[in-house]
Order: structure tokens, then sequence, then C-alpha cells
């Protein structure tokens, strides 16, 4: 029989297939329904909304992969911009590393709230994104900031064969985010905490220290992240919206890495970006506006959230 | 009951306190705000006017923080109350004009139904309840969004909710009075509320105690939705029968500051809705204090957000034990 070893190999690989069909099923709906979707132009728009995505998503994916969650990123992507577009004047290029390293910083803040004064992730961080929001608010005083500088502009809109340069970056940070996964001793460390935190502690590394690194390494990606947004759209206000934050957890777990932890990473959040970004910008293009968009994507949060999760493995969860 | 004699008196009244304070550790915070304002603002603190003030800013959070400081106690989280009020109150607009007066009691209905469609799926699904209850709400505002066209919708005839009885008194605080009471009843003096405890401190050892704790769980959610569906009815019409149509990320935290700096860990097994009236309080009064002061008041949030983080600090204290994530 040739179907057994077939459905066989299908359900092993369920979570890698699953995105990749969906993501095909998108194209050809809004190609159908939209013929300019796949087009040189709608090309552009699709990678235009899919590469800052990407990198924050990255950075996530880590926290997400050890079983936590960080709430900050999107504040942390809204204040690395806004330093930008504020300072770029006085200090010139010199900002982007001091956007980089206060988002690094908040991150540290973050890791040391979740591993030392053992406060849970997710609070802890909400905390953190309260804080970063009244700072953001307090510097811009809630008024629109335009970006004129052409040198930092450059960084995310020079095209280089017929692509601008955000995505080559958001490519480059993608390929990194998998090697450390994957082939580096600290990302098997991250899976080892995600899927067992006291047995990596019992086989003797530093959890703690881990863990702080890997939410240094989230807000990093946020900051890096915010750079390029404020470069690409040259321009923003501190109303980006809370609720934004749920397209780019959906977007982590519709690539299949579970919320409990230890399964997934980056390699699959690429897809899981292209899925929700895509529907975003398809969505955009028939004329629907943000409030369903934020409908579909709570639904998509809550139905991957639930496919992915391993229940053989954990007993309670809160 | 028996009077303790002269000698006695002033040592029992003390011991008292220091118990209260043991307890309540955030009553000393108050006192020192209200004494440290009332002192900085001799014309402005103590005035009915503003006294009336916080009453009424103290009744929006503590209509919010109700339901959710009862999930709290089980270690879940419950941030789908602004949403409830949100849709409930759009829902409202259009069920108006074919229904009538009767259609307040949607909001209610929502918030039952909310709540008992997220414990299901948290039981049984087991989703970590913060992503599932956060994307409800998330779904609730979208909803929200595109029933009311994206402008703010009121809604007239509900107005003797609010009709003022004694004066500086808001009648929405008498209103909120008998549901803090229910609240605190079912948490304290109930075998449900005795349960939520337990599955809060030691999930395991409550199921092992031969508690049903999925049921239980459901019906914490469900509770939670009834509460803070009863309290957007008031609240709702404590904003004058309209709802705004864009989330706003203040509206859903301060009902959790006011839960965390109650002292009801968010790790659940002790604490409660008593101790979320004393935080809800207190934040008020810090709030109200701030805004008379000369800070910026953008600078506000950015104090919000220390004070949250502070207050989940002090409260995650001595939880060393449990695992977190």
């Amino acid at each position: 029989m040739i179907v057994k070893p077939f459905s066989e190999w299908f359900r092993k690989n369920m979570s890698i297939i699953g995105p990749i069909l969906i993501t095909i099923v998108i194209i050809v709906i809004f190609q159908l329904i939209n013929p300019l979707f796949l087009r040189y132009q709608g090309i552009i728009t699709l990678v235009y909304a899919m590469s800052y995505f990407l990198i924050a998503a990255c950075g996530l994916t880590f926290v997400i992969m050890m079983g936590s969650f960080d709430f900050s990123v999107l504040s942390l992507v809204k204040l690395a911009a806004l330093l930008c577009v504020l300072y770029i004047d006085k200090i010139g290029l010199w900002v982007i590393p001091l956007a980089l390293s206060i988002c690094v910083g908040f991150g540290f803040i973050n890791g040391l709230l979740f591993a030392k004064l053992k406060v849970p992730s997710f609070m802890a961080t909400l905390g953190v994104s309260v804080v970063v929001e009244g700072i953001a608010l307090y510097l811009s005083k809630g008024f629109l900031h335009i970006m004129s500088n052409r040198t930092f502009r450059a960084l995310s809109v020079t095209f280089i064969m017929r692509l601008p340069s955000i995505f080559y970056w958001a490519i480059g940070v993608w390929i990194i985010c998998t090697f450390i996964a994957i082939w580096t001793p600290f990302g098997r460390r991250i899976y080892a905490i995600g899927g067992n935190p006291i047995g990596a502690m019992l086989s003797g590394f530093n959890v703690e220290n881990n863990r702080i690194y890997v939410f240094m390494l989230s807000g990093f990606f946020a900051g890096l992240a915010g750079i390029l947004y404020m470069a690409q759209f040259g321009g923003g206000s501190i109303e980006m919206g809370a609720d934004m934050m749920i397209p780019l957890f959906a977007s982590v777990v519709a690539g299949g890495t579970a919320l409990t932890g230890g399964v997934g990473g980056p390699q699959r959040t690429l897809l899981g970006v292209i899925i929700i970004t895509w529907i975003q910008a398809g969505l955009l293009m028939l004329g629907f506006g943000r409030s369903i968009q934020i409908v579909i994507f709570g639904f998509i949060a809550i139905v991957m959230g639930i496919s992915t999760i391993d229940r053989r493995r954990i007993k309670i969860i809160k | 009951m028996k009077i303790p004699n002269k000698k006695k008196l002033i040592p029992s009244i003390i011991s008292v306190i220091i118990q209260t304070i043991k307890i309540y550790p955030v009553t000393l915070f108050l006192f020192a705000l209200v004494v440290l304002f009332a002192s900085l603002y001799p014309g402005k603190f103590l005035t009915p006017l503003n006294l009336s003030t916080i009453l009424r800013q103290f009744v929006s959070l503590m209509l919010f923080a109700l339901g959710p400081s009862i999930v709290v106690v089980t270690g879940s989280l419950d941030l789908s109350y602004v949403g409830i009020w949100m849709l409930g109150g759009i829902l409202v607009w259009v069920l108006m004009p074919t229904l009538g007066m009767v259609s307040i009691l949607v909001i209610p209905l929502l918030g039952l139904a909310t709540g008992f469609i997220v414990g299901v799926i948290q039981a049984k699904a087991k989703i970590p309840s913060f992503i599932l209850t956060l994307s409800v709400l998330v779904i609730y505002c979208g909803l929200t969004g595109i029933i009311s066209g994206g402008i703010s919708r009121s809604v007239r005839g509900y107005e003797f909710i609010t009709r003022r009885w004694i004066p500086y008194i808001p009648t929405a605080f008498l209103w909120t009075i008998p549901i803090i009471i229910a609240a605190v009843f079912i948490m304290k003096y109930t075998k449900i509320g005795i349960y939520l405890y337990a599955i809060g401190s030691n999930e395991e050892g409550a199921r092992l105690a031969g508690i049903n704790v999925d049921n239980y769980k459901i019906l914490a959610f469900t509770i939670s939705g009834l509460f803070t569906g009863i309290g957007s009815v008031i609240y709702f019409q404590n904003q004058g029968g309209s709802v705004p149509v864009v989330l706003n990320l203040n509206t859903m935290v301060w009902p959790l500051v006011a839960i965390v700096l109650g002292g009801t860990p968010l790790t659940g097994g002790s604490g409660g809705p008593q101790k979320t009236i004393l935080g809800a309080l207190t934040f008020t009064v810090l709030f109200r204090g701030l805004t008379l002061s000369f800070i910026d008041p953008t600078m506000i949030q950015l104090i919000t957000g220390l004070l949250l983080i502070a207050s989940i600090v002090a409260s995650s204290r001595g939880s060393k034990g449990v695992m977190i994530t």
C-alpha cells in the first residue's frame, strides 16, 4: 500500500505542510479576486508589508520557543522608530546604535524581571510595555513626526535587483536567527529550556542567564525592526495601536511554534509572517479595513494556538 | 461581645492595625498617599468635589477589576473585560430600535456567554488564558469597529441608572456596592470560592482531592464574565450611554494594576475581590493626586507602568517554588 506511508508522512510533517498549503491557498484566492496581486507592484507591496514584521517576529519566536511571552516587542518597535526620528538631526546616524542599545536595555529589564524576580513573563513585559509607551508618549507629545534624512531612509528603500533593501535585511536576519536556533549551543539551550526548564537546569547550564539573553535578543530585533520601519515609512506617530500585537503573535504561532515552547523556531516563522502579512495586504487590496483584519487575526491566533500545543506533555496550564 | 477595659484598649487597637497592615499592606500606601496629597494641596484634595471625582473613577476601575480578580485567584488571567463592554455597548445600540428598553440585558448575557466560551476553550483545549482572552478582546474590538462603522454611537433612555439620589455620591457607586458584596460573598463564604482558592494554590493537589478542576475553572470564567457584564451596564450609562470604538492600552491595563496593587499575586491562590477594592482605591487616589500636581500629563502613563511593575514584583515575592513561564 502506498497510501499508508504517505498519510503517516503527512501526519508527521503536518506542522510544516499546513502553513505551506495555507500560503498557496491565500495566493490563489487573492490572485483570482485581484489579478494585480502577483504583478511587480503587488509583490513590492507584499515585501514591504512583511519585512519589518519578519524581523520583529524572529525576536518574538525565540521568546515563545522558550515557553515565555514578550508583550513589549511592538512598543519597542515604536520607541526605536521614534528615537530615530527625534534625534537624527542632533546626533546623525549615531541614533541607530542609541536606539538599539536602549531596546536591548529594555529587553534586559524584561529578562531580569522574569528570570531573577520570578514575575510571569506576560505581566512583566506588559508592565515594561506600558512604561515604554509612556516614554514614547512623553518624547513625542503625541505628535506625528516626519523623517527627512535621506541617508537614513536609504537603509530601507534602496532598490537592489528591483527589490527594496529592507527585504534583504529581513532575509539576512531570518538566516542568522535560523542559524542561531539550529546550529549554535545557545539555540539548542533555548529549545531545552522550552522543552523542560527543570531538566535544563539539571543538565548544568545557567537557565536564568540564558533567559535574560533571549529577552535581550528579542529587544535587539525589535529595535532593528523599529529603525528599518522608520526608514521605510519615513514617519509615524505613537498611535500604532495595542491591537497590532495580535498579528505579530499570530504570525509566530501560524508558522508552527507552540506556545508551550520547545517546538518550532525562526525557520517556521517566515511562513507564518507570509501568511499573516499577505492576508493583511490582500484584505487591504480588496478594500477591507483594520477592524475586519484584527477579527480574522484574533481567530487565527486562537485556532493556531490551540492546534500547535502538544497536550500530552503538559498537565497544567494557567 | 466583651468590651476590653481601658488599659487593654489601646494595645488591642494597635494590634488590629498591625494585623490589617500585614494582610493588606497597601492600606499603608493608601494612607501615606492621602496624607501626602492632603498636605501638598490643602485647598484642592479634600474637597467634596474632588472626593466625588475619586469615587467616580474608583467605580469605573472597580467594575472592570472585580470579575478578573476572581479569575486571577485561580492563577489564570482574564483580559476580555474591555471587549465585553465595547461590543455589548454597540449591541445595545443595534438592538435598541427593535427590542426597546430590554436590550440593555444584552451586555450581561454577552458577558456570561463570553466567560463560558473562554472557560471551556481554556479548560478543555489548554491554551494559555492570557493569549486566549487577549485574542477575544481583540476580536470583540474588531467586531465593535465593524458594527459601529468606526463612529462612537450613543444610546438614550437609560439615564435612570445614574440619576443622582444623594448629593456628592455618584449613583454608580451605590450600584457598585451590592455587586462588590456579591463577589466577596461568593469568594469568601461559598464552596465555589474555597475551591477556586484551592485550584489557584495547587491545581494538581486540588484535582487529587477530588475537585473537578475543569468545571470550576469554567465556572470562574463564567462568573467573571457575568460580573464584567453587569458592571459594564453601569459603566456604559456612567459614560453617557456610549462606548469608544478603538482599543486603548490604558483601559486594558488599569484594572490589572488595581488587582495586582491590591495584593492578589498573579500565580493565584490568595487575594481576591476584597483586596482589589483597596487596590482600586489606592490607584485612583494616586491618579487623582498626580492629575492635580504639576507633573506633565504625558508622564502619568510612565508612572502607571512603573507602579504596575513594582506591584507585580512585590506581589510575586515568596512564589519561588512555582514554575513560571
